[in-house]
């Protein structure tokens, strides 16, 4: 149209818009006007700013007088097409109430399961996230070769941070703290008061690169010495009453690796609710330099190393680079390293042979399909019924066809209806999500709120489209598709199609209902399994406790006290912790000249006087610790699997030699027993005896439990003073070696109740429209004498064969998934029948259930009533 | 009391529709009345007004020549109806009166 080549045209996207919500018969005048103002401004201004403010003009334009109206022929979008379907979709709820309620219950149940699943999900994908510089903050590694089999350890020597600092370009700054193992516990002391410490070791910059918000002090100097420390707000709040106070306070740590004067130079905000590692106080690393020097050796591995890298690092040619670094400096080759990111740890931290296999990723995985298959079979019931429900719309798509509707329309019609549907759904689940929050904490043990709901409701809403698009794609492209002359005329031909795709989506929905079933009875069996399973020691009616000062005197006098209590049967004491499992060692040599002769890793707890029998292990060959013969760190007990092992014929007075100047002798062998949890399976282990160890054992008496560990913190609080008595039942840290199981049974029985239930009500809606459709059937067939019993059978016969079907394809899927969920645990429950048959039954009976409620009520109709009506 | 009322600004729109004649369009509007207010309007602002006052029966319109700075878009030329002017006259009848009564 333009006549003058140099006319500049105005913004498109702005024009675009206008032409989208003015008025129609304003456009051709207000467009002029605009692009003679926006001339008009090109010869004041700058082309942007031109531009800017000829967007502003349009946006300006957006007034009631000259925007499309609502109604009428000029309408703003297809509000009236709106109008409609709200209003046909309303109606349609109203007149069928039981299917709008089934629908409406299954997609809020399954909408709320997915939604309770996601916050948990994006809660646990989060951890360790908050760090700042999480996008380039790795985690060293190290694998650990030996015979053939690889250890993944994510400690490291204390050398390393500094040394990757100094010799690879890549790495920006690199931290090291005090692995798991060496982190300073114990007590503080301020004013005569005690206070539990969680106390991390940390190089000075550790703040800079870590994101731990500093509220006094300095990032870069507070723990710069030795002498200072920092402390959380929450901690200072404890002691000191407020922040403000704790700086400068001198206060006094003693704990099993140091006891010294430390002055609070800092106070850092408490790691955030999805941090992985938990302190309260951060010192100097060189202090545990200064207690054990291996910790600042190329042989130790005291410390984890963090590094901060470059931001264009190719992080496989880094790790290739950093592989083999520990050899060059160590006398070891058995040391391969590589690096993690710091934040994926906490997801991905299991390794099998030096690869790695998942962790936590696992269960957020489970736990993501169980939420999809929830809601698949939310959908699938919506789809059932919808498709079920088909004749009574054939009516209403004939006529909107004959008058001209096209297959589009109608499509979006139904598409609209189950959004509109699975919207109402939202807001029903967002409730229910917030009713059972609490509930749901309690049994994942999060504490996961709702209060940041703006970062869900993008989610939530896709969710709903989604699920709204899925349930209804199925019956609006199926509905559409009639022709409006067969429809009209009342004939539906393609019925059985029909049905067969209902019953397939049955069969689909019964059979996730029975893997749930499976997986639930196995889970809770192998649950129970754990905790019922004789371990080969006693656990019950043991309490266990930690001294956690920096005492290692002998420790005689204090179970001299103990045994002095008429409740305490007998007392043990061993260094490190018995249920993790954790103490192992190499070195050991018993045939000079074999591969694995001081080659293998050994399980290889530190045990004191009377352990074995407090915990009542059995011997079954030579003696126990004994003072009588004067045991000390030469005399060693193996267990059956490491005579086994070592292949030792009289294993009783056997040399076995440590190192390169240590010489032990088998004094017993003890009868296998579980070390540590089911995961692991019993392996060689090598008992070896320490006087000293800080891990106390006490059993009690049973009947008066209670009193005697009263009395046993007595006697702990007088032998050591300003120690913490936190006791713990040998048992109940048995039973949270399973946590991670028992929280995944909790939540996979809630869930898989939710299913079947979901599962149920889509049936039992199906049930309710046969039953409709054959009122007049069932009532001919009664009035020529049929029983109430044939004509339950006729109804139930169809969905009996249906559910049938399901469990003859679940029973295999469900096989197969819990046996890799048992692979697991080296010692599981047998899958034995009874369990598949379990499941299939209860699905057959709540199948039956749930139809018969409404075959019952259809079987007894008075048939003259339903023949009556036409 | 009249039925139908003029605000303030339209009753500026308008009485510009009168000054312009045959050049009242849009953005001749605004152009004069910014020149005279001393102020930024909005084509926004402009056009609802004179959309406003059309419906009230105050202005008749009809489409005038196309020019190159408009991409060729005819230009909407407005004229004031006798009912408008009549209301003009009778606003000013009441502030001279009222101005009279202050002195």
């Amino acid at each position: 149209m333009s006549k003058n080549s140099s006319h500049i045209t105005p913004p498109k996207w702005s024009t675009r818009l206008l032409r989208l919500f003015l008025r129609g018969q304003y456009l051709e005048e207000i467009q002029g006007d605009l692009e003679e103002v926006y001339h008009d401004l090109l010869g004041k201004y700058s082309k942007s700013k031109a531009r800017r403010i000829y967007h502003l003009e349009v946006l300006k334009l957006i007034r009631p007088s000259l925007i499309r109206k609502f109604s009428g022929s000029q309408k703003l979008n297809n509000f009236g097409m709106f109008k409609h379907i709200l209003l046909i979709s309303i109606r349609s709820f109203q007149r069928h109430k039981t299917t709008f309620l089934i629908n409406l219950l299954g997609l809020s149940t399954g909408l709320a399961a997915t939604l309770l699943i996601l916050l948990w999900v994006q809660d646990e994908r989060s951890v360790d996230t908050f760090h700042e510089k999480n996008d380039h903050l790795y985690w060293v590694m190290s694998n650990f070769s030996i015979n053939n089999d690889v250890n993944t350890w994510n400690y490291t020597s204390g050398k390393l941070a500094e040394a990757l600092l100094n010799n690879f370009p890549e790495v920006k700054d690199a931290v090291r703290v005090g692995n798991d193992f060496f982190r300073p516990r114990g007590t503080i002391a301020f004013d005569e008061n005690y206070f539990e410490a969680n106390g991390l070791f940390a190089s000075p910059n550790f703040f800079e690169v870590m994101t731990y918000e500093m509220l006094i002090g300095d990032p870069e100097k507070v723990i710069a010495d030795k002498g200072s420390v920092t402390i959380s707000d929450e901690y200072a709040q404890s002691i000191f009453g407020s922040i403000e106070n704790a700086l400068g306070k001198t206060i006094s740590w003693d704990n099993r690796i140091f006891s010294k004067e430390f002055i609070v130079s800092g106070v850092f905000k408490a790691p955030p609710k999805n941090a992985s590692i938990r302190f309260n106080i951060v010192l100097n690393y060189e202090n545990l330099v200064e207690a054990d020097e291996w910790a600042d050796h190329w042989n130790g591995g005291y410390a984890q190393t963090y590094l901060l890298l470059k931001q264009d690092t190719d992080i496989d040619a880094f790790n290739a680079k950093i592989a083999d670094y520990l050899t060059i400096n160590t006398d070891s080759d058995r040391f391969q390293l590589f690096v993690q990111q710091y934040s994926k740890n906490y997801l991905y931290g299991k390794y099998e042979s030096g690869i790695q296999t998942g962790g936590r990723i696992d269960n957020v995985r489970l736990f993501t399909y169980i939420a999809i298959f929830i809601l698949a079979i939310a959908c699938i019931n919506f789809m059932n019924l919808s498709t079920a429900q088909a004749s009574k719309k054939l009516k209403e798509v004939g006529v909107k066809k004959a008058i001209g509707a096209n297959r589009t329309a109608l499509i979006f019609q139904f598409l609209s209806e189950s959004i509109l549907l699975s919207i109402i759904a939202l807001v029903v689940a967002v409730g229910l999500v917030m009713l059972v929050l609490p509930q749901f904490n309690h049994i994942s043990g999060k504490e996961l709120t709702l209060i940041s709901w703006k970062e869900y409701i993008l989610p939530a809403l896709s969710l709903v489209l989604l699920t709204g698009f899925v349930a209804g794609s199925y019956p609006a492209f199926y509905l559409s598709r009639f022709k409006p002359v067969t429809v009209l005329k009342g004939k539906f031909s393609n019925l059985r199609g029909e049905e067969w795709i209902r019953k397939g989506l049955v069969i689909v929905q019964f059979s996730l209902s029975v893997i749930f079933i499976i997986g639930v009875i196995v889970i809770n069996k192998q649950i129970d399994f754990t905790q019922k399973k004789s371990l080969g020691y006693d656990r019950e009616a043991i309490i266990t406790f930690r001294e956690a000062g920096s005492d290692y005197s002998n420790p005689q006098p204090f179970f001299n006290e103990l045994m002095k209590i008429p409740g305490v049967l007998s007392t043990a004491n061993m260094s490190g912790d018995f249920l993790a499992a954790d103490d192992n060692n190499s070195g050991f040599s018993w045939i000079e000249g074999t591969e694995d002769d001081d080659n293998h890793l050994f399980d290889s707890p530190k045990v004191g006087f009377n352990f074995i029998e407090t915990l009542g292990l059995e011997i079954v060959e030579g003696r126990s610790f004994s003072r009588d013969f004067n045991d000390g760190v030469s005399s060693i007990i193996l267990n059956e699997a490491a005579v086994e092992y070592m292949e030792l014929e009289n294993p009783i007075g056997t040399k076995i030699g440590w190192g390169d100047d240590r010489e032990m002798e088998v004094i017993g062998v003890v009868k296998d027993f579980q070390y540590g949890s089911l995961h692991k399976k019993i392996e060689p282990l090598i008992i070896q005896f320490r006087e000293r160890g800080k891990q106390y054992f006490v059993k009690l008496r049973p009947g008066s439990e209670q009193e005697t560990i009263a009395q046993v913190e007595k006697v702990f609080q007088d032998v050591f003073p300003g120690q913490i008595f936190s006791p713990s039942l040998l048992a109940d840290d048995y039973k949270s070696l399973y946590d991670s199981e028992n929280k995944v049974a909790d939540l996979s029985n809630y869930m898989a109740a939710i299913a079947i239930i979901v599962s149920c009500l889509g049936l039992f809606g199906l049930a309710a429209f046969t039953a409709e459709r054959k009122t007049k059937e069932i009532g001919i067939r009664k009035t020529l004498g049929a029983s109430q019993l044939i004509i339950f059978q006729l109804l139930t016969n169809v969905f009996t064969k249906t559910v049938a079907i399901a469990i003859l394809i679940s029973v295999p899927i469900g096989y197969y998934i819990a046996n890799s969920w048992l692979q697991n645990f080296a010692y599981s429950i047998e899958l034995s029948w009874w369990i598949f048959a379990i499941a299939a039954i209860s699905a057959m009976l709540l199948a039956w259930f749930t139809v018969g409620i409404q075959t019952i009520k259809a079987a007894r109709q008075n048939p003259v009533d339903s023949l009556r009506a036409e | 009391m009249k039925k139908t009322k003029l605000g303030e600004f339209e009753e500026l729109v308008l009485l510009t529709v009168i000054v312009l004649k045959e050049d009242a369009y849009g953005v001749e509007i605004k152009r004069e009345l910014e020149e005279r207010l001393k102020e930024t309007l909005s084509v926004g602002s402009i056009q609802s007004a004179l959309k406003r006052m059309e419906e009230k029966g105050f202005l008749k319109s009809e489409f005038g020549e196309a020019t190159a700075v408009r991409g060729g878009k005819r230009k909407r030329i407005y004229t004031a109806t006798p009912l408008a002017v009549q209301t003009l006259e009778e606003i000013k009848e009441v502030r001279t009166q009222l101005w009279a009564s202050i002195a």
